[in-house]
């Protein structure tokens, strides 16, 4: 299947992306604020042998000649586009005529590119059929030949059946488009382009007579967004393309998507490879934490055959559930303290065949009935701060920490989630053992209670105390040893959050 | 004993690990069967721990977020 020699651009676009995560104070360390791109980027090298990979804002650019199936299962990315433009930022200027001018340019530079482009993404898609949709597998063409099919009416039959069989998947699209974006600060909407008939009056034919529908999606943050809006943009790149290609507008079912991002850092144009998300998976039933990020907990764990892995506080099963699929010759365990929970996260291990890789049982993260030293890594995602403001539960937090490292075995890792809130506080106490300046608290964030809470003995003593038996230092601490070992900030969507690792050392000194 | 075929003698025979048959029981028992419904029992302190729809309760007091 791999005779084909075509270069396929494309690009992966993230949710978990760097661009997000505003800048405010007690940010001191920039070498944090990274989305998923560094996973995304490893990973497609790894799974794609991708070259010119690119990480910038929040998306890896990379080329590949990988099929479709193989670039389906990458998971530590949200979207997937094949790459139809890229270039420098559009030159703003006041005048809103010129600027649409230019974004028109974008689109009908290179209109034989554009096609060919079309082409290899028909192509993928024609062979590959959609999931569970065997009747569009048995009557289209196996091989893909040529990219030139000029058979214009085998082609609009295949479009019919991918309009007919698919509508269950656009809905569940078009429900996803009304959940708000990732991305709060920038204006995401869906541009209706103009319902005029593609006009012949300019003089222009359309270059293919085919009879595809498109819709453009359009997103401009920074200076553009100044001057237009993205339906103002939307609608002028719609009408280019209709007047170009022929093509006919559909918001609703359209057979082409074109993404457009407009920012300060560059302009791309793009066509989504998958209707759905990559962060959909087909083996989740209800996803708790989102799926990419559970993905990349589960990588930086370094799970190897045999290993025996613990989260503890597992709510739905996510995590367990990437890493049993993604790493299969391991044990995983999942405990959570909620019934209803472990009724989701047994649905989930059924649903995705994982019954005999995952062992759940109902227990309490502060008290783990399992022996000492059992496991090779501990993941969890770790609930204080996510969905409210920190309460005095974080002084749960040092017990859980102890729990954790406790089932721990010596060279094993602790992969954590913890909540912007709880990283600032971790932050702040941790600066402040590095200064050795017991009374300073660098993140601003003055508040005695949760300083105290902090404290590892969970007595309320005073703030020095709390800071020189910091349990985030790498010193001997009643936590053992536990070593960090990276920080990986990423998005949640309405919120940060931040991966931290630990290694737990021997008391001697080596792993 | 657990209602459930094969049965298991009370306790190993002196040269359980040359007998077959004793050890395919063993195993059917320990790794292919799952319980579903029934408890686990602690034998340092006789505690019970139930087991629902698989999954064990080892709570040491019933407690709810």
């Amino acid at each position: 299947e791999k005779g084909r020699a075509r270069q396929v651009p494309g690009w992966g676009l993230m949710g978990g992306g760097a661009g997000n995560m505003a800048a405010g104070p007690g940010r001191s360390r920039p070498r944090q604020d990274r989305g998923l791109e560094p996973f995304l980027a490893r990973e497609v090298r790894a799974r794609l042998g991708a070259t010119e990979v690119d990480c910038v804002l929040g998306k890896v650019f990379f080329s590949t000649e990988a099929e479709l199936g193989e670039l389906k299962k990458l998971k530590s990315g949200e979207r997937l586009f094949l790459l139809l433009k890229k270039q420098t930022p559009l030159a703003v200027s006041r005048n809103k005529g010129k600027m649409l001018h230019d974004i028109k340019s974008l689109v009908t530079e290179e209109p034989n590119y554009w096609l060919d482009v079309i082409s290899i993404w028909r192509n993928l898609h024609g062979y590959k059929g959609k999931k569970g949709d065997v009747s569009q597998e048995n009557q289209l063409p196996l091989k893909r030949k040529s990219e030139e099919e000029t058979n214009i009416a085998t082609k609009r039959q295949k479009t019919q059946q991918v309009r007919e069989t698919t509508s269950e998947e656009c809905h569940v699209e078009a429900g996803e488009r009304c959940v708000v974006p990732e991305r709060k600060s920038d204006c995401w909407t869906e541009s209706k382009a103009s319902l005029e008939d593609p006009s012949k009056s300019s003089g222009e034919e359309p270059i293919v007579n085919e009879k595809l529908s498109f819709r453009v999606s359009c997103r401009c943050s920074g200076a553009i967004a100044k001057i237009l809006t993205s339906q103002e943009i939307g609608r002028a790149i719609g009408i280019v393309l209709m007047k170009q290609f022929g093509w006919r507008a559909d918001l609703r079912n359209p057979d082409l998507e074109i993404f457009v991002h407009l920012n300060d850092i560059h302009s791309v144009v793009g066509i989504p490879l998958f209707r759905l998300p990559l962060a959909n998976r087909e083996y989740i039933k209800t996803a708790g934490l989102r799926s990419t990020i559970a993905w990349a907990m589960a990588s930086l764990a370094e799970i190897s055959a045999g290993a025996f892995v613990l989260d503890p506080m597992c709510g739905l099963g996510t995590i367990l559930l990437e890493a049993a699929k993604e790493w299969p010759e391991a044990c995983y365990w999942g405990a959570d303290i909620s019934d209803s929970q472990l009724e989701g996260a047994d649905v989930n291990v059924r649903t995705a065949g994982l019954m005999d890789k995952i062992e759940l049982l109902r227990a309490s993260v502060k008290a783990l009935p399992l022996p000492s030293e059992s496991f090779d890594a501990v993941i969890s995602d770790i609930p204080f701060g996510k969905k409210f403001k920190i309460t005095k539960d974080i002084q749960l937090f040092p017990d859980i920490l102890q729990e954790m490292e406790r089932v721990l075995r010596v060279g094993g890792t602790i992969v954590s989630l913890l909540s912007q809130d709880l990283h600032q506080r971790m932050n702040g106490i941790t600066e402040c053992a590095g200064k050795d300046s017991p009374h300073a608290i660098s993140d601003g964030t003055s508040e005695t209670t949760t300083a105290k809470a902090l404290n590892v003995d969970g007595n309320s003593s005073s703030l020095v105390k709390g800071v020189d038996e910091s349990f985030l230092s790498s010193q001997q601490t009643r936590f053992g040893f536990l070593v960090p070992d990276g920080v990986y900030g990423v998005s949640l969507g309405k919120t940060d959050a931040f991966i931290y690792r630990y290694r737990k050392i021997s008391a001697a000194g080596n792993q | 004993k657990l209602g459930h075929p094969p049965e298991l003698p009370p306790e190993p025979t002196p040269d359980y690990e040359g007998d077959e048959t004793f050890l395919r029981r063993l195993h059917h028992v320990l790794l292919e069967v799952e319980v579903q419904e029934g408890a686990l029992r602690c034998p340092d302190s006789g505690r019970s721990f139930p087991i629902s729809g698989g999954v064990p309760n080892m709570l040491l007091s019933d407690q709810e977020p």
